[in-house]
């Protein structure tokens, strides 16, 4: 290893003494790692709804829908939006800013709606 | 990295021999920094971002491990194609435990650790209400793998708010509102100890703000988006974002151009490097550059020159030779010609004679003289048509019958004739026509040229339009947009209207046989349904488009006058505004990134979700929602709540938050509420310090718990497992 690596000390040693099993040996080269379960997965196998709704877990805890109206702002410019253009579904502020809506590509608009997780994929 | 509140802190400690086993060691385990230390200091002895990268090493091949940032200036050693940051988190729960496991190691050894085990205890942070399969996890690796004496778990937002309030900052009654890297959590505490029932979470953090500008920014610039990195969007995030006391408010400001919104638009310039500038040719240059031109030429045309007289002389030569034979040919005897001729390779007199006056016309090609074809005279006048047609005035019943053949004959011709003549006439006229209109259009140019061109690049684009649209018809039936390129029709995309068309025509063929009787062919019309049928069949370029001949005129015209004029390319849709265009140079302004609105738009995410397109409440109102989820109404409490409201986590940091926090809740409350917001004394490190604070107590390993406990208990026991923060 080179030394300037050597001196920036960067690198994770291979043997570490206060390991009682090391890295290498719990995943191997090569081998096919088990698969880490994703959130959604681990939340899945916790079977909440076998437990009490009052009992506070991962899923219950999370925030309810807003109760303000939902705020409809430029998805170019962030100004407050009050039109929507039906052909590309992006909302626009203005005259100005719908000829730049116009000029946007298909590729273009699709990244402005899944920003805010409007695309629709069809398949 | 070079952000302004987070520092990395790595460097490798010495002393972990001088602490005793008993004193236990406490790690923030944050989605975004990780941070160890000892118990009862005041500061972690190290901080780093909680990535991993495992790039191959060049030199040797290895595959190494790489914790938290590399120095770019290191990563010449490195081949990281297949391999990126990765982070242990999936939100805010650690799942990806072999990572984990890096993080750990690289975190032991930078403290010091040398001995076979970890011999001592530790506290480390997790998410309000873990899954227990994330926390059964990590005591397992913890027992197992480093041999740690005991465990015990806590939540960061709430030690942030035992420290504070044990600094007198907040009260044993309270809410702690956390914006943290991938969520936001609020937690309201009663008699110091945090009730998750009343806790909300909303799946938003520092990160997505990041990715938002990250975004935003990309789309406004698609000229510049490899610019945009995840690490500098961060940096303007950290330098240039701040919350609006009311978005409404402040976009009106920036939308009508007020001076204030130009003072609050920072700008980032790019390094630009001016293009060479053209200097025009001077006078000499021009006139050397002609000389030279003119010297190549005169060359060349000398060339030609000697070339064409050598070749008249060769010929000459050869004319002379022939000459010379056929007067030695008049010389010989009638009866020694045919042994002669073979002699000099001639067949016949006539040949060779031919030959002569073949020689003799390519000579005078080559002089330039002109053919001594006589010129065909294209005056037709109608005597002269009576002279070259003179049986067609003649009645038929003064003719033979050879001489009615030949004066069909002279009709037939002179139709023709006059047929062609007739046909340059037109073509004349339409010259005229056309010269006519040009000077019409040169005059109108002339009187006023700024109108003219306006009026050509109107027509331009109108045609354009009609073409465009024309084709867009015929690629794609109903398309709302041009940009179906693809020819082949595969499974599920759209037929355009003229393959629907056919289509139909195939299939009623198809059904329709045996139908009824079988009438196909009784009219001429059904055969023309193979045609329509035929896959070439295309009407519309049975007749060559006249709006695309106006197209290319009005583009040479256009060409011709306007300077700044680019014809569109064929498919080609118009370029988006935010791209540096192409035809005029790059000037530094393209160069200048402007960063107006995105300074709060994007922190906005925090109080308005749904801009992202996540259905939930924003920060403001999740102080509210924890408030109503509280067991049981109580407006005595809530009023202690909302006044010990303390912000804490790294996105607290943002300037502006406090204000907007408090006026946000002051409208979900009852009028004349006392509320009062708070800011932790540092949001970043105060969750390690009251970690820190409480696992110095000697209560604490009443909360921790070893691994026999882990292996006896069960996991059920391991879920309903909580520390008692009123120990600290």
């Amino acid at each position: 290893m080179e030394a300037e690596l050597v001196e920036a000390d960067i690198v994770v040693p291979m043997q570490l003494r206060f390991k009682k099993i090391q890295s290498y040996e719990k995943y191997p080269k090569g081998q096919t790692r088990g698969r880490w379960k994703h959130l959604k997965q681990i939340l899945q196998a916790e079977n909440f709804q076998d437990y009490p709704p009052e009992e506070p877990n991962y899923i219950n805890i999370e925030s309810p829908p807003s109760n303000q109206p939902c705020k409809r702002i430029c998805d170019i410019t962030g100004y407050e939006a009050p039109y929507v253009d039906p052909r590309t579904n992006l909302r626009y502020a203005n005259a100005d800013v719908f000829k730049t809506v116009r000029s946007l590509s298909t590729e273009q608009v699709h990244q402005y709606l899944s920003i805010r997780n409007a695309a629709v994929v069809l398949k | 990295m070079g952000s302004i509140s987070f520092v990395s802190k790595i460097r490798r400690q010495t002393d972990y021999n001088t602490f005793s086993p008993s004193i236990p060691i406490v790690i923030d385990n944050g989605a975004s920094y990780f941070r160890i230390g000892w118990a009862g200091e005041t500061e972690p002895r190290l901080i780093f971002r909680n990535i991993v990268q495992r790039p191959r090493h060049k030199a040797t091949g290895e595959t190494v491990t790489i914790v938290g940032d590399l120095d770019p200036a290191l990563m010449k050693y490195f081949d990281c194609t297949r391999s990126g940051p990765r982070s242990p988190f999936d939100s805010n729960v650690v799942y990806q435990f072999e990572m984990m496991e890096y993080i750990l190691d690289f975190a032991f050894d930078r403290l010091g650790a040398d001995g076979s085990v970890i011999d001592h205890p530790i506290l480390i942070t997790e998410c309000a209400c873990n899954p227990v399969q994330s926390r059964s996890k990590m005591a397992e690796l913890l027992f197992e793998t480093y041999g740690v004496p005991a465990v015990a778990f806590g939540v960061d937002a709430a030690f942030s708010y035992k420290y504070n309030q044990l600094h007198g900052i907040c009260k044993k009654d309270g809410i702690v509102v956390c914006p943290g890297f991938t969520t936001m959590h609020t937690i309201p505490f009663v008699d110091g100890e945090p009730v998750y029932k009343g806790s909300c979470r909303t799946n938003i953090g520092g990160y997505h703000v990041t990715d938002y500008l990250k975004q935003l920014l990309s789309l406004k610039y698609p000229f510049h988006s490899s610019r945009f990195t995840w690490e500098k969007a961060e940096d303007l995030k950290l330098e240039h974002c701040y919350i609006a006391p009311d978005y409404a408010i402040e976009v009106r400001k920036f939308q009508e151009g007020t001076k204030e919104a130009e003072e609050k638009t920072r700008y980032w310039q790019l390094p630009w490097i001016p293009p060479p500038i053209e200097v025009p040719p001077s006078e000499e240059e021009i006139a050397r550059k002609a000389a030279i031109r003119e010297k190549q030429g005169q060359r060349l045309r000398e060339m030609a020159e000697a070339k064409r007289s050598s070749r008249i002389n060769e010929m000459e030569n050869e004319l002379q030779s022939l000459h010379f034979l056929v007067k030695q040919l008049d010389q010989v005897e009638e009866d020694e010609i045919p042994s002669f001729l073979s002699d000099t390779g001639y067949a016949s007199r006539q040949e060779l004679e031919s030959t002569v006056s073949k020689v003799t016309q390519s000579l005078r090609k080559a002089r330039g003289e002109p053919k001594n074809e006589p010129a065909e005279s294209e005056e037709n006048t109608d005597s002269f048509n009576n002279d070259k047609y003179p049986l067609i005035i003649v009645p038929d019943d003064m003719l033979t019958s050879e001489q009615l053949k030949e004066k069909k004959k002279q009709i037939f011709l002179k139709t023709t004739t006059e047929g062609r003549l007739r046909a340059r006439q037109k073509r004349n006229e339409e010259e005229l026509e056309k010269e006519r209109r040009n000077q019409l259009e040169e005059e109108r140019q002339r009187e006023n040229p700024e109108f003219y061109l306006e009026e050509m690049r109107a027509q331009y684009k109108e045609v354009l339009e009609r073409v465009e649209q024309k084709k867009r018809v015929k690629t794609n039936g109903t398309s709302t947009n041009g940009n179906n390129k693809s020819g082949g029709v595969g499974r599920g995309e759209r037929l355009s209207a003229a393959q629907r068309e056919r289509m139909r025509l195939l299939t009623t063929a198809a059904f329709d046989r045996g139908k009824g009787e079988d009438t196909f062919g009784s009219r001429d019309e059904d055969w023309q349904l193979y045609k329509r049928m035929s896959k070439d069949h295309d009407e519309d370029d049975e007749q060559p488009d006249s709006d695309e001949a106006e197209l290319a005129r009005l583009s040479s015209k256009l060409q011709e006058i306007d300077p700044t004029f680019v014809q569109k390319a064929e498919g080609e849709s118009i370029q988006p505004s935010g791209e540096a265009p192409r035809v005029r140079p790059l000037t530094e302004e393209d160069y200048k990134i402007v960063i107006g609105i995105e300074r709060f738009r994007c922190p906005e995410i925090m109080f308005h979700p749904n801009l992202i397109g996540i259905d939930q409440v924003g920060l403001d109102e999740m102080g509210g929602a924890s408030i109503k989820r509280l067991p049981h109404s109580d407006s005595e409490l809530e009023e202690r709540l909302t006044s010990s409201i303390l912000m804490t986590g790294g996105c607290s940091l943002v300037p502006g938050m406090k204000e907007r926090l408090e006026s946000g809740i002051r409208m979900l409350r009852p009028c004349g509420s006392l509320i009062h917001v708070i800011q932790a004394v540092d949001p970043v490190l105060d969750a390690w310090r009251g970690a820190s604070a409480f696992a110095a107590n000697l209560n604490f390993l009443g909360n921790a718990f070893t691994k026999m406990d882990y292996y006896e208990k069960g996991e059920d026991w391991l879920r309903r497992y909580q520390i008692r923060y009123n120990n600290l």
